[in-house]
């Protein structure tokens, strides 16, 4: 599915660690959120991030779009984007040179995103308050792009007088993408924008994403829990579980053949036409961050859990040619 | 908003009533720009004359028309009250809109001047001022004094407002996209307190023209601009009361009960039509 896909890599996160810190009362409290995390993201390609809530993703994508605001700390590691090549992170990036290559370079569609509007502004106003610094121009050649771009999510140009309680759910999403790609970013993260869109609206709203993204050749690094929105939709997937990537490989190829005993479970959940049975589900919950446990953290859960499991923390290995996992059933003796 | 204040109008009978005594009193105002006499001069006209068909409100003891005198006085009051009004509502929006959205150490700051203005003794203060600054007291010093101590509590109101805008996904947005501090304050949150801040004004008008009276009837103020605590001053130096002359002091005493009234209603009216609680306990629904 990535014939298309450049091979020189826009994102590469190296051993991404991100720790909630908090102090309060003398009692220091750290949450691992990310532990470790290393992926890269090529030119127009769709990388998707899958796994269960509190797993970790969306501290991921705001560590990577610099968004840290305390208690969350970047810890270790780098994330480093090609328009950025002097520093290793944009969290670490003094705050001019983030403000340059935000929205022009670097978009972040939010979670909830259908608040993202301002309830009391005019479409129009967001677009301006937005974009306009990063375009620049004048302010009517801005409007005649904004409604270009409009039409392009198939969206009326009237829509931009429109308040966002008069437009539908999918209409008001196709807005948030719009203003997230009118400055035809090279990288786009895209934190569950269709979550809570039915399933028809979603569709819609998926594959008007994939065009643009087309279009624009940029990058996006796509985030759900929804399996089937990732079959769907992205070239490549990783898996995380308890705050790190446990597998990462091809999208369809994960389907076909996981490798993770997690992602065995997380694909086996999917309901398939025909079935009759009840799933079953994995026992357990995903563990405390705060204390996480020690080895691979996904053993007390894990049905091929051997005694290194719980001692050593299995590596990230090539299985086979661009599908990485870590588990020690899979690579025996790989340690990090 | 047209048709807002055409629903006002024909559904809320405080909104009506308050529009009306606001108008009367707008109206007073407004005919001081074509009063025959000059405000300051007296013996213009045969002192101690009750209401008549010329002199509709009566003379007083200094030889001034009463009607007129009022038209003076009710302006100045008005516009001593919308001075402080829009000034301390500067100074309560740059301040709750900050600490709200900053939080941290600027919050803390800005809360503790807030918390100490809101605590200290307003009246003995003001009259410390008038002491100090006797001769240089005017009414526009006396507006920036009374605005500079009577921001506090509406900031408050403000900062919890901002407090909640602060974590809504349109600010993170605003921030990702690289708009800054002040930019985010006037342009995104500012649309969302403009409703509180129009029902303060009101509450803050009354409260100011309040105290003005309080300070002139005692003549802690500058006592020849006329104002209606002013007249009052005046009335009682020259023990209208006792002598008789009761329309010197009823007129004006009924004007600013107007005034009042009429602020206060169209605040509590505004209020219900920016609260839609209120509006749901009108209608029954919030039992």
């Amino acid at each position: 599915m990535s014939g298309a896909a450049d091979q020189a890599p826009v994102l590469e996160v190296d051993g991404l660690q991100a720790h909630f810190r908090t102090r309060y009362f003398g009692v220091n409290r750290e949450v691992r959120a990310v532990d470790g995390v290393s992926f890269t993201v090529r030119r127009n390609e769709i990388y998707g991030l899958a796994g269960e809530s509190s797993s970790g993703k969306t501290t991921l994508v705001k560590t990577i779009a610099g968004l840290l605001k305390p208690p969350l700390e970047m810890v270790g590691g780098s994330a480093r984007f090609s328009f950025l090549p002097e520093w290793d992170a944009v969290g670490r990036a003094p705050p001019e040179v983030v403000r340059g290559i935000r929205w022009r370079h670097l978009s972040y569609i939010m979670q909830g995103s259908m608040n993202v509007l301002n309830p009391l502004r005019r479409i129009r106003y967001s677009f301006r308050d937005f974009a306009w610094r990063h375009l620049g121009g004048s302010k009517s050649e801005f409007d005649a792009r904004a409604e270009a771009h409009l039409e392009r999510v198939k969206l009326d140009p009237s829509v931009l007088d429109a308040y966002p309680h008069e437009l539908s759910g999918g209409m008001r999403q196709r807005v948030t993408i719009a203003l997230a790609t009118i400055c035809k970013p090279e990288f786009i993260i895209a934190d569950e924008p269709t979550t809570a869109l039915d399933v028809i609206v979603q569709k819609d709203v998926l594959a008007m994403l994939r065009s643009i993204q087309r279009e624009m050749g940029s990058s996006v690094l796509f985030i759900t829990h929804d399996m089937g929105v990732h079959a769907a939709l992205t070239d490549r997937l990783g898996i995380m579980y308890a705050g790190r990537l446990v597998e990462d490989g091809e999208t369809a190829e994960i389907f076909a053949q996981p490798l993770h005993p997690y992602t065995r479970h997380l694909i086996a959940s999917l309901p398939r036409i025909g079935d009759t049975e009840q799933r079953e589900g994995l026992e357990g919950t995903p563990p405390n961050l705060a204390e996480p446990p020690p080895g691979c953290r996904f053993h007390p859960r894990c049905p091929l859990a051997m005694p290194i499991c719980a001692t050593t923390v299995p590596a990230m290995v090539a299985t086979m040619p661009g599908h990485r996992v870590a588990c020690h059933a899979v690579n025996p003796g790989m340690a990090a | 908003m047209l048709t807002i204040l055409r629903d006002l109008l024909r559904y809320n009978i405080e909104f009506r009533i308050g529009l009306v005594l606001v108008s009367i009193v707008l109206v007073m105002a407004a005919l001081s720009l074509v009063a025959p006499y000059p405000p300051g001069d007296v013996y213009l006209v045969p002192p101690d004359l009750p209401p008549s068909s010329a002199h509709w409100l009566g003379t007083t003891s200094r030889g001034q028309d009463v009607f007129w005198q009022l038209t003076f006085a009710i302006r100045n009051t008005l516009s001593f009250g919308i001075m402080v009004a829009l000034l301390s509502r500067v100074i309560a929006l740059v301040v709750g809109l900050l600490a709200g959205y900053s939080g941290g150490w600027i919050d803390r700051v800005l809360m503790s001047i807030n918390d100490t203005f809101i605590i200290i003794p307003l009246f003995p203060i003001l009259i410390l001022f008038y002491f100090v600054l006797r001769d240089t007291m005017s009414t526009p010093l006396l507006a920036t004094i009374m605005a500079c101590l009577g921001w506090a509590y509406d900031a408050r109101l403000i900062r919890s407002v901002a407090l909640s805008l602060k974590t809504r996904e349109f600010t993170q947005t605003s921030i990702f996209s690289g708009m800054k501090t002040h930019e985010i304050l006037a342009r995104e949150h500012l649309p969302y307190v403009m409703p509180i801040v129009f029902s303060t004004t009101m509450n803050n008008m009354n409260w100011s023209i309040g105290i003005e009276v309080t300070l002139a009837v005692l003549g802690f103020t500058d006592i020849n601009t006329p104002t209606i605590g002013g007249m009052i001053y005046w009335a009682n130096q020259h023990t209208a009361l006792v002598a008789g002359i009761w329309w010197w002091i009823a007129f004006p005493v009924g004007l600013v009960v107007m005034t009042f009234v009429g602020l206060f209603l169209l605040a509590v009216s505004m209020n219900e039509y920016i609260d839609p609680r209120s509006r749901l306990a009108r209608m029954g629904g919030s039992r």
